[in-house]
């Protein structure tokens, strides 16, 4: 209740009754480098998608609009919010999180939309409360690891921290998708890193992490049982999962399935050029050489089309968008706002390594989307919370540090 | 390269930048603080408006929104600034990481990558181009072109009941048929087989409209050969197919076969294949991931191939066709006429133009469009069948019988063991050698005292031994006065023993046995191997192990008839799409014998004598009204019937023609091949005098044959 009054007031102070004050007041609640960059960012994103999904029938380029919309409508609706009521709320978030990622287990909701996991509920239109989670992961994450105001020295309370930011993990591999999952452990990642985990403890958890994923692979080689002569299943990583992700060590192996998609991705953006082909002159999407072109290989119909230039700017705008995320994180007087805004940060950066670098065969392939630019009506909407959820950050930070207002307020 | 400079100084240009707000940010955090302006100009650094924050009279508020860490202690990231220069630095490290992969790709190897991507989009279709059409002599179409609907489907629709019982409904076609012949592999492996050919245009479309439910199954209009004549000339003219996997390899430099094409496999149609096929037309397509033609970027029309005029006369070649199966197959089988086999020769004296070539079984290849079907070869390939795919007038290797005793008569007056007063008496056995084994006259009762003219008109054996006789005692066996092989020598000077290299592929060369070759031939079995004088008694009647094709006998009695051999030849001439004369065939002499001209004059004689002397010739020739020379000859055995041998040319005093026939079991050579000749000699003087003969389609044997018993020699009739 007590943040109401500071509501009002900066809706009052939208009114020009004091000609020097409206600057400032508009300043306070948006923050200009921002909303430019990000304004930016979504219209060349759209472009790309409009170009992509133009030559598509199963993707349909309004519903991306809607998608920005929506996520438009989010955004403002988050950014007016004030992030710090939901600081003490980290059972709450890891309850829904648990009930939104297994949801797609639910008998008569789930579905795999014939993408082999169960990763989609349909309400009214196919959701993937996967891609949702992702918020209240980062929130939970972040409530979590503020609580310790960046002391987090006890070994004892950091495995406890682990133990729980393991949990959307672990049930997001239920469905199974590993690219999500990786996303939420890079956000953890991220969180404790910037909440101040001691530099030992970090280090001694990407040894074992490692020596995790050696583990899995050497298990495996136990597990496996023959399912026809000469050919074997594995039980933890699936035949298909170990070709998805090793097949970019040694992308001439398998040039039917994953090691194709790989060769065309690569054709697509090496014949891009510097300046490429020209907006929908693209061929490698149009005639269906790339696959899932508007979707997770969205950033080869940029490169081709418009070049090493139009993909430089595209990354150029992400770090502008990490700079002045970073400057706000920085700013920020709540430990906990900080670690969203870094949170976010650390995901879209690993969603971009993951998604760009995979389409040039430097990473494993897995279908994480290129933020702002892949299509995907719950992935759109999430970003821009995400986006709502940094501006709340600066603007409610920025409302706790005003003499004038916000003392009073937060107390 | 321009381009890559440029991309080359932004990415340095992006990265410097990075590294300078890093640098800031660092120093800022360690003591080198420079306030407030700082900040705005690190903002300014990227180029966003901050003219908020830039005014002067906000700089308190300002002061307050952009902590450096200056004097503020609250910040929870000011004990944290490692790590956000850690988080800063991975991130710059990311994104130069894949800028610098970006440009690696985009613009170093671009040009590869563009290449694929071309490659990807764009390929190049041959269409098939339509064969040149056959003809004969006088412009009468054997081989013509015609366009076909054709149901093909690829091997394994063999294996889906579904879809061969809805081909079968369509078709009209029973499954198992269906089945058998998509599973038929004859035309290629890889090939789609064809179901059915000539399928109605209303089937057509009811597959193409319903093209789910027919998996694998294909529609394509072709242009198959169309044979107006049905048999006529199908040993001559070939027949076409799909190429094999060796015919791909081995294909003419400067010539691309490819595996849906249709090429000659024998006869005419392969050996001037080249000429016939004409050259694919181009397609370059643009295709999408699935295969489909997007666009076509470009089109070369095929070019037809070449039309080709034979030598042929239709109308003497359908006499001979229909004569040969009248012969030797009146009811249709095999068996039940003379003989089991034969074969028709007839050159043109005057330029070697091979105006008939018949062999008998024969085939009608209008059922071989992309191969020769299953069922077909398997007929064609029984016993009973007697081989009908095999040019007999090429191929056929038969013993020379009286045919040779026009040479070896030559070779017996050229050395002087003959003239036109010597007499010998036949008494219809003889023992010239003394071993014990007389040697048989065909007349058993004995020609009396005859001269050699006699003994060629009435082909009395024992006055050829005699000369033979001399051959040997003159050999290196008794005064070695000749060599041993002085008759083989004269009689290869009428092209005997080798090829006469006639226009068709694969031609058998017979064989004029020598010394040499029977001590060859039997070195395992020395007692064989000796060259006897009864080997040349039995030569000199075209016997024991002499070898010809019909065809060289023809040749050799073009020899005795104008005194050269001029090649034979199929083609006549080649006309390009045009119809312009662009190959004309020249006669090629290929033999002139040197011989004594009144020798050679005296045969001539005997050899109208045959024809005018012996009351059966005589009246097959007066029937078909002309005036010939020939010689009647009948090959003997002792394990099945004798074959039969007619050879002619005319007219007698102006050779126009020649013709020799053949016909395997066929007896007595005047009685069966002797009309045979008669009439086809008629015909085509005939034609040549400008009157209208008989053509007809001819019809393919039945493959079939009725058993006749063999009661044992019944002793020549020539």
């Amino acid at each position: 209740m007590a943040e109401l009054p500071q509501i009002e007031t900066l809706r009052h102070a939208q009114a020009p009754q004091r000609a020097e004050k409206p600057p400032s007041r508009l300043a306070r609640l948006v923050n200009i480098p921002f909303v430019t960059i990000v304004a930016l960012l979504v219209s060349y994103g759209l472009l790309v998608c409009w170009s992509a999904t133009s030559v598509s029938e199963d993707h349909n380029f309004s519903r991306q609009l809607m998608g920005v919309a929506m996520g438009l409508v989010c955004m403002v609706v988050v950014w007016r919010f004030d992030y710090r009521k939901l600081g003490s709320m980290t059972t709450f978030f890891l309850v829904v999180n648990v009930v939104l990622i297994l949801s797609p287990h639910i008998p008569g909701l789930g579905t795999d939309a014939g993408m082999g996991a169960k990763s989609w509920i349909k309400l009214g239109m196919q959701v993937q409360p996967g891609e949702f989670a992702k918020v209240t992961v980062v929130l939970f994450a972040a409530s979590l690891v503020a609580r310790y105001n960046g002391q987090l020295d006890s070994l004892r309370e950091y495995c406890k921290v682990v133990g729980f930011l393991l949990v959307p993990f672990v049930c997001i591999m239920t469905q199974p998708d590993l690219g999500t999952g990786l996303v939420y452990l890079f956000i953890s990642a991220t969180v404790l890193v910037m909440g101040g985990a001691r530099l030992r403890f970090l280090l001694v958890t990407l040894g074992v992490c490692v020596a995790l994923v050696a583990a899995v692979f050497a298990i495996d080689e136990v597990l496996k049982y023959e399912t026809a002569p000469g050919e074997y299943e594995y039980r933890l990583l699936k035949q298909y999962q170990r070709k998805r992700l090793l097949v970019f060590l040694d992308p001439e192996g398998d040039l039917s399935g994953d090691g194709y998609n790989l060769a065309q991705a690569k054709i697509a953006i090496g014949s891009g050029g510097l300046f490429g082909v020209g907006l929908l002159h693209g061929t490698q999407a149009a005639y269906g050489y790339l696959p899932e072109a508007p979707t997770d290989f969205i950033f080869c119909v940029l490169c081709e089309e418009l070049g090493f230039a139009g993909a430089f700017l595209l990354i150029a705008l992400y770090a502008a968008l990490f700079f002045v995320s970073l400057r706000i994180a920085r700013s920020c007087g709540n430990l906990f706002g900080m670690l969203i805004v870094c949170a976010i940060v650390g995901m879209w950066l690993f969603q971009i390594l993951e998604n760009i670098g995979m389409t040039c065969g430097l990473m494993p392939i897995t279908g994480i989307p290129l933020p702002f630019v892949s299509y995907g009506t719950s992935f759109m909407i999430t970003n821009f919370v995400m986006l709502g959820l940094i501006g709340s950050v600066w603007s409610h930070d920025d409302a706790l540090n005003s003499r004038r207002t916000s003392y009073a307020a937060t107390r | 390269m321009l381009e890559a400079v440029i991309a080359a100084i932004a990415v340095a240009a992006a990265i410097v930048a990075l590294c300078v707000v890093l640098y800031r940010r660092w120093a800022e955090k360690h003591g080198v603080r420079s306030g407030t302006v700082d900040d705005v100009r690190q903002v300014s650094t990227f180029g966003v408006g901050t003219s908020v924050i830039d005014d002067p009279d906000a700089a308190p508020t300002a002061d307050e929104l952009r902590v450096g860490g200056r004097e503020t202690t609250d910040k929870p990231a000011d004990s944290m600034t490692r790590r956000f220069l850690a988080l800063a630095g991975l991130s710059t490290g990311v994104f130069a990481v894949l800028a610098a992969k970006l440009w690696q790709m985009q613009v170093l190897s671009g040009q590869q990558y563009a290449e694929d991507a071309h490659e990807n989009l764009f390929t190049d279709v041959a269409t098939p181009a339509p064969r040149g059409c056959i003809y004969d002599a006088s412009g009468t179409a054997l081989v013509l072109n015609r366009l076909s609907q054709t149901v093909l489907a690829d091997g394994d629709v063999a294996g889906n009941s579904d879809v061969v019982r809805r081909l079968s409904a369509v078709l009209g076609v029973p499954a198992p048929i269906v089945r058998k012949r998509i599973a038929d592999a004859a035309s290629g492996a890889q090939s789609q087989r064809v179901v059915a050919s000539d399928v109605t245009l209303r089937d057509v479309a009811f597959i193409t409209e319903h093209f789910e439910a027919f998996p694998g199954v294909g529609i394509e209009t072709r242009t198959v050969r169309e044979y107006p004549y049905g048999a006529l000339a199908a040993h001559a003219l070939g027949y076409t197919g799909a190429p094999s996997e060796e015919q791909l390899e081995r294909a003419e430099e400067g010539r691309s076969i490819l595996a849906t094409d249709t090429i000659g496999m024998s006869g005419i149609e392969s050996y001037y294949d080249g000429l016939l096929s004409g050259d694919h037309g181009s397609r370059r397509v643009m295709t999408d991931a699935m295969g489909n033609i997007v666009n076509v970027v470009s089109e070369t029309a095929p070019l037809k191939g070449s039309d080709v005029y034979l030598e042929l006369n239709a109308q003497a070649q359908y006499t001979a066709d229909r004569l040969l199966a009248e012969t030797i197959a009146p009811a249709g089988d095999i068996g039940t006429g003379k003989g089991v086999s034969g074969a028709v020769v007839a050159l043109d004296v005057r330029n070697g133009g091979v105006k008939v070539m018949a062999s008998y079984p024969t085939f009608d290849p209008t059922s071989f469009t992309g191969g020769i079907p299953e069922d077909v070869w398997a007929l064609y390939n029984t016993e009973e069948s007697h081989a009908p795919l095999n040019n007999r007038a090429i191929n056929g290797q038969y013993a020379a019988a009286s045919t040779y005793k026009a040479f070896t008569s030559m070779a017996g007056l050229e050395y002087g063991f003959a003239d036109d007063e010597m007499e010998w008496e036949c008494t219809g056995s003889w023992d010239g050698f003394g071993t014990g084994a007389p040697q048989k006259c065909w007349a058993r009762y004995g020609h009396g005292m005859l001269g050699l003219r006699s003994g060629i008109v009435q082909s009395c054996d024992v006055v050829f031994y005699e000369i033979a006789k001399q051959f040997f005692l003159h050999g290196p066996e008794g005064s070695g006065e000749l060599t041993e092989t002085a008759l083989q020598e004269y009689i290869g000077k009428y092209n005997f023993g080798k090829a006469t290299g006639i226009d068709l592929d694969n031609e058998s060369e017979g064989r004029i046995p020598t010394p040499a070759w029977k001590a060859e031939q039997w070195r395992n079995v020395p007692s064989e191997a000796l060259w006897v004088g009864g080997d040349y008694s039995n030569m000199i009647i075209g016997q024991g192990d002499v070898l010809v094709t019909p065809l060289q006998v023809a040749c050799g009695y073009m020899g005795i008839a104008t005194g050269k051999i001029l090649k034979p030849h199929l083609l006549k001439e080649v006309r390009n799409t045009n119809d312009e004369v662009v190959v004309q065939v020249e006669p090629e002499v290929i033999a002139e014998p040197e011989v004594n001209q009144a020798h050679l004059a005296f045969v001539r004689d005997a050899l109208r004598g045959v024809i005018t002397e012996n009351s059966t010739v005589a009246r097959a020739f007066g029937a078909a009204g002309i005036e010939a020379a020939g010689k009647s000859g009948t090959a003997e055995h002792t394990d099945r019937p004798d074959d039969a041998w007619f050879v002619a040319y005319a007219p007698f005093d102006d050779p126009h023609y020649v013709c020799a026939c053949v016909l395997e079991q066929g007896g007595g050579g005047s009685d069966s091949a002797g009309p045979i000749v008669a009439q086809v000699l008629g015909t085509l003087l005939d034609t040549e005098a400008g009157n209208e003969a008989a053509l007809a389609r001819v019809a393919g044997s039945s493959g079939k044959a009725v058993e006749v018993e063999f009661t044992g020699p019944t002793g020549r009739t020539d």
